[in-house]
């Protein structure tokens, strides 16, 4: 009996003792995501520490912070394990070396291999991979079916030529008072990078310089898209506020219902379910000058390790965990969150076409590969914006895009 | 001995002082000027780079642009708010129950972080939703709701309509205690001998608040010309970079192109400005007060 209960108390011991071990062994790490991707990146570290004994925190960091706060990081030797932020960045952030090389890890894993081409393109330097993607968004068209019917016009069969969107709306803003055709937002260079260039680009245009002898804004779809804005617009088919509004109001005036058709991004769907349940709406790809041009604008965040991480092996594992089935079903389809991986665009939880519709947008979606891109595109001071109103506002396309290319190089040669 | 003994007790005294002074203005300077020489960027890295960064700035035809516009900007709000201020003081300066209780609305807005009032406004001049537009048609003021931030002008006096309502209370409440600080005896004997009510502002208020009024001024001026939060949030630099100012610009380089060194040496400059300005300011208010 005494033997028993001393064989039942070493058990008790060795077992505690192991217990202690394994929670000694579980690992605490941290993550840094930026505001506009917390919502996704909380969803897929939930189930991560559901599943794992190593747990990550989540820090939600500013969107206009993120670079400051990692280059501080970074040169102060005081980094997360893992980091997610605006994939714009990630060509700058090669460049300055913050990044761990994750080439040999990320090729062997077969599921980067279904992931968005746009997303494997951007992580790419000089034949290194330095992450992947994470949480996306991706730019798509949307109208407002109520007002199309309203408008005597189809409301199942959205817009597929800039030409049909010009007709469209014009029938729509026909309707009179404050209903217009179209909705963009004339002050905000990141809204119209992500809705307007899409457009250029299914036209078959090449939007921004990688290198200083590159040639930006070529093709004719620059000009055809800027002058059928600028129609738009001197027609009224747009309200006034739309050259002010510097992204404010990106969406708001979607949701009030009184306006036809805007380029959105796929985070408006659960947006637009949630706040106005009752509006009929419709989704469908950014298009081009003729029948059949279609694009999109990859957004949404990557992920990788900061040159620095305490535990990179373990953050290897979380990347891997979220390219797999179970954190791109489980972890985002599940929540109405797009996956990164083209190949699950149609998956068992998007039931509503209009999500497959922006998923699908993913795989067939650029982004640009450029240095400086604040200073050609994201800056309220950038040649970007200043093409977009110089050519829409005051009708000058051809001079307005004359200057914007001067521009570009020249920062493009910085 | 003593002598040199009490000096080095001064020494002591005042060293925490001289301390703070180094840590947190001096070396903070020093490293500003020493970035301003360099080409470092925010991304890391800084190689000295002379006085290229200058010779820059020299040319950029934005950075002048931007100047222009916040000395325009310091030049319009400052008699305003300096204007509106004395005003207010003269009518709340008694401490009566309904002019504490002016007062204490006057000067609410203070208190409430300038990112937060501008956001406020730049909803309250909304086209569409705005009350500001929807206060003026009723008025008769408007026959239909304006774009306060399409054209440049415009929405720099919807900024100053916004600061003025955020700022004025500030000065309100320095003017109000210089006011209430005027002897009571000068006023009454004025008063003996037949000086009217602007009469006596005119000839013993304002000259008794000349002081004041320079602080004031100063305080506004320099506040105005590192004017940023406002314009950041209400105008965005728009339309088409009509509305940036200094340090807008100087942010938009360091911290949207990732250009430390050129947005150090930025600073630089608009620093010596204002420390010109400054000087000046006060050279000709002390030599006006002399004469």
């Amino acid at each position: 009996m005494r033997l028993a209960r001393l064989a039942g108390a070493f058990a008790l011991g060795v077992s505690v003792l192991a217990a202690g071990s394994l929670a000694a062994s579980a690992a605490e790490l941290t993550m840094w995501v930026r505001a506009s991707g917390a919502n996704a990146a909380q969803h897929l570290v939930d189930l991560w520490n559901t599943k794992h004994d190593d747990k990550i925190t989540l820090t939600v960091i500013p969107d206009d912070q993120m670079v400051t706060k990692l280059a501080t990081g970074v040169a102060a030797g005081d980094v997360p394990d893992i980091i997610s932020f605006d994939l714009i960045y990630m060509p700058d952030f090669m460049k300055a070396g913050f990044l761990e090389d994750l080439t040999d890890f990320l090729n062997a894993d077969p599921n980067q291999a279904k992931v968005a081409q746009a997303y494997k393109d951007l992580a790419s330097y000089e034949g290194k991979l330095y992450g992947t993607g994470f949480t996306p968004d991706v730019s798509i068209l949307m109208w407002n079916k109520d007002l199309f019917k309203k408008a005597g016009l189809d409301p199942e069969k959205g817009p597929t030529t800039l030409a049909e969107v010009h007709e469209d709306a014009k029938k729509i803003r026909a309707l009179g008072g404050d209903i217009y055709g179209f909705w963009f937002s004339g002050a905000c260079p990141g809204c119209n990078i992500f809705t307007m260039s899409p457009l250029m680009v299914a036209s078959g245009a090449k939007i921004l310089p990688k290198t200083a002898e590159d040639e930006p804004l070529q093709g004719p779809g620059v000009e055809e898209v800027l002058q059928f804005y600028r129609d738009m617009w001197s027609e009224g088919l747009i309200p006034a506020s739309a050259e002010a509004d510097n992204g404010q109001n990106f969406v708001g005036n979607f949701k009030t219902g009184k306006i036809g058709i805007q380029g959105a991004g796929g985070f408006l769907i659960s947006d637009l379910k949630r706040d106005v349940p009752d509006m009929n709406f419709g989704v469908t790809f950014l298009p081009g000058i003729n029948a059949g041009q279609k694009s999109s604008f990859v957004g949404g965040d990557v992920v990788a390790v900061p040159k620095g991480s305490k535990n990179l092996d373990i953050a290897k594992q979380f990347i891997a965990w979220q390219l797999s089935d179970e954190g791109q079903l489980e972890g985002l389809a599940k929540n109405n969150i797009l996956p990164s991986r083209a190949d699950l665009s149609k998956n068992q939880y998007f039931t509503d076409p209009r999500v497959v519709t922006t998923a699908e947008a993913i795989g067939l979606g650029y982004v640009p590969w450029v240095f400086h891109f604040n200073d050609m595109v994201n800056s309220n001071s950038s040649p970007w914006i200043q093409m977009i109103q110089t050519a829409v506002f005051q009708g000058d396309v051809k001079g307005a895009v004359a200057t914007a290319k001067d521009a570009m190089k020249s920062i493009a040669s910085e | 001995m003593n002598a040199v003994r009490s000096r080095y007790i001064g020494l002591l005294y005042v060293a925490p002082a001289i301390v703070f002074v180094a840590v947190f203005v001096a070396y903070p300077l020093g490293r500003l000027v020493w970035l301003s020489l360099t080409n470092a960027s925010l991304l890391g890295g800084a190689r000295f780079d002379g006085i290229n960064n200058y010779i820059r700035a020299w040319k950029d035809a934005t950075f002048w642009t931007s100047l222009g516009f916040t000395i325009k900007y310091t030049l319009y709000i400052t008699p305003i708010l300096m204007g509106l201020g004395f005003l207010a003081a003269l009518l709340t300066a008694e401490n009566t129950p309904l002019k504490k209780l002016t007062r204490g609305v006057i000067f609410l807005p203070v208190v409430i972080g300038l990112g937060t009032s501008s956001l406020l406004w730049w909803w309250l001049f909304d086209q569409q939703v705005g009350l500001f537009n929807r206060a003026l048609i009723d008025l008769h003021v408007l026959s239909e709701p304006i774009v306060w931030f399409t054209h440049a002008e415009v929405a720099l006096w919807a900024v100053i309509i916004s600061v003025v309502w955020k700022v004025v209370g500030f000065g309100m409440i320095l003017f109000v205690s210089n006011i209430q600080g005027i002897d009571r005896e000068i006023n009454e004997a004025a008063m003996i001998d037949g000086a009217s009510y602007w009469q006596r502002v005119g000839r013993i208020v304002l000259p008794l608040s000349y002081r004041t009024i320079l602080l004031a001024t100063l305080i506004s001026a320099i506040g105005s010309m590192l004017a940023f939060e406002q314009f950041y949030i209400m105008t965005a630099g728009g339309p088409q970079g009509h509305t940036f100012t200094s340090v807008y610009w100087i942010y938009q380089n360091s911290f949207v192109f990732f250009k430390l060194g050129y947005g150090s040496a930025l600073s630089v400059i608009l620093t010596l400005i204002i420390v010109l300005g400054t000087a000046m300011q006060i050279f000709l208010t002390r030599r006006r007060e002399r004469t």
